[in-house]
């Protein structure tokens, strides 16, 4: 086997961290950590791999001075490691090595968008706490005609050997009336084993901008739960299909015969004779 | 955690077992040679078929009939592509081994109605081992594609007219559909059990009866196991994270409900 260059191990180490399942990004980095063996090469070359992880998985934090959690999004990165919490109109800066927030500060940049944005930020947030248990969600105003919605839901139980993550990004332009959204849900069971459940969908809907910014922001999260509901249902029943079709026609429980196999019977029959002949 | 192995081993069961082909041949490229062979024999992969060209019929292919680049045939017991001084069992084993290949064939269509099997015997020292192999996919009918691989590992141990049974089985399960209304789903992974066991062997024979006997009995776990973990448990999980119906329902009504218990308490109190 060739040596490989440092730098290719650190690609190597990004994947890696890249495919991390939910709430097990720092279990993969000390693991990868010992295998590379190099944490200066590994530390300035995986940063902005932890930042794409972050901002893509929607990783969650509660900045010191606000009693909720906050998304970490690429939609609310104003600086350098700083990001947008757009309900408190305050920003906060994020180490993404630690996911620690710090330096939390008045973030004074209104849109001429915020009227909308914060109708549908009040919609949005009813909706997201009457599906999602422990769901988190922003809403952020990205230009003058762009919103995005960012909703994420984890639950990690690492001490029985699960973890779970459900996330959506809506962005909604009000010139057009094109809503867009990319959801992805992410589960990891490894008792003994390690078995994952992969899930997404995309969506391209339409709806119509109107005067009236409350108006508009119900149609839109009536879209988005209509979509939602459907989404998950077939989930649900694609479990049901593959456990009834997929499952079942690769092994049976018992043969056709509805008895286990005589295995004495078989030997007898076909092979015992060979194998006495010496 | 800071021995290598121990992370590797660890890094492999948190990355997605859909990729554990590609995962597995980046780690080795992380890892020292000495590490990367004891990788490769410590982590199972998809099973892959390979036709025989002396007898026309698929064998599996694997770490455990592997020698160099070549791969033994359990039908003809020859290497392919040819290998003049390649491992092979001894002759008592090899009858085994001819045997073993028979009555798990017929094991192989009972409870799998198609796909392929193989089973490699070699020795060990005072001991030796038996590998059965099953790979079935599926028939890919209704935008469904399915892969079960199973992969049985026995230590046996002859200790006069009895033996000791030492059973490690891996069974990787790979689901896969796609729809409109779904978008795609991929449901797939591995589950490990062990297992040992003592069994009188009298005769030659015997000792496929009783290997059999324990794939039969782990496989009908471990399918009930898998069943229970891949339509069971990450479902609830799914549904733990959002919930179909609507949360403040519920609420309301576990408030009500309360506030009827508190009312039934008052009354009895008084």
């Amino acid at each position: 086997m060739e040596d490989i260059s440092i730098e290719d191990k650190v690609k190597i180490a990004s994947g890696f961290l890249l495919a991390s399942p939910p709430g097990e990004v720092n279990d993969v980095f000390n693991d990868v950590r010992t295998l590379v063996d190099d944490d200066k090469a590994l530390e300035s070359g995986i940063l902005t791999t932890l930042e794409e992880y972050n901002t893509e998985q929607l990783i969650t934090v509660i900045p010191p001075g606000l009693d909720y959690e906050v998304i970490v999004s690429k939609h609310g990165k104003v600086d350098l490691d700083r990001y947008l919490d757009p309900r408190s109109k305050k920003s906060f800066q994020f180490d993404h090595i630690r996911l620690v927030a710090t330096e939390l500060k008045d973030h004074t940049e209104d849109l001429p968008i915020e009227d909308f944005r914060a109708a549908v930020e009040t919609e949005a947030h009813k909706y997201v706490n009457d599906h999602y248990p422990n769901g988190v969600c922003s809403v952020y105003g990205l230009d003058e005609n762009n919103i995005a919605i960012a909703i994420v839901d984890n639950k990690y139980n690492p001490n029985n050997y699960w973890n779970g993550r459900w996330l959506a990004t809506w962005v909604y332009n009000r010139e057009t009336g094109a809503l867009k959204g990319a959801t992805k849900v992410h589960v990891h069971y490894y008792e003994d084993g390690n078995v994952q459940l992969n899930s997404d969908k995309k969506s391209d809907s339409t709806v119509t901008f109107k005067e009236d910014v409350t108006v508009t922001a119900k149609a839109i999260v009536k879209e988005i739960t209509t979509f939602d509901k459907r989404y998950h249902t077939a989930v649900n029943n694609s479990y049901e299909e593959l456990a009834e079709n997929a499952f079942k026609g690769l092994r049976r429980a018992l043969p056709l015969t509805r008895n286990k196999l005589d295995w004495n019977k078989i030997m007898n029959y076909k092979i015992g004779n060979e194998l006495s002949q010496k | 955690m800071s021995d290598p192995y121990d992370c590797a081993l660890d890094l492999m069961r948190r990355l997605p077992p859909q990729n554990v082909e590609e995962n597995l041949a980046k780690l080795l490229d992380l890892v020292s040679p000495e590490l990367a062979d004891d990788l490769l024999s410590a982590i199972d992969q998809p099973l892959k078929v390979k036709r025989c060209s002396k007898t026309g019929r698929d064998f599996l292919v694997c770490d455990y009939n592997r020698d160099g680049d070549s791969y033994r045939s359990p039908w003809s017991n020859e290497y392919e592509p040819e290998l003049l001084d390649g491992t092979v069992p001894s002759r008592t084993l090899r009858k085994l081994e001819v045997a073993a290949n028979e009555a798990f064939d017929t094991y192989r269509e009972m409870y799998y109605e198609g796909g392929v099997s193989s089973v490699y015997t070699f020795d060990i020292d005072d001991k030796f081992a038996v590998v059965v192999l099953i790979k079935k996919v599926g028939d890919g009918l209704k935008r469904m594609k399915g892969a079960w691989d199973s992969i049985h590992v026995f230590e046996v141990q002859e200790r006069g007219r009895n033996a000791h049974y030492k059973l490690t089985s891996t069974i990787m399960l790979y689901m896969l559909t796609s729809s409109q209304e779904l978008g795609t789903m991929n449901l797939s992974g591995s589950m490990t059990r062990q297992s040992e066991q003592d069994y009188p062997v009298d005769d030659p024979a015997a000792h496929i009866v009783n290997i059999g006997r324990m794939v039969e009995e782990m496989e009908l776990k471990m399918r009930n196991s898998l069943q229970e973990v891949y339509f069971g448990k990450t479902k609830d999980i799914v549904n733990d994270l959002r919930s179909l119906g609507s949360l403040e329902e519920t609420r309301r009504q576990a408030k009500i409900q309360q506030e009827l218990v508190g009312r039934l308490m008052e009354r009895n109190a008084r």
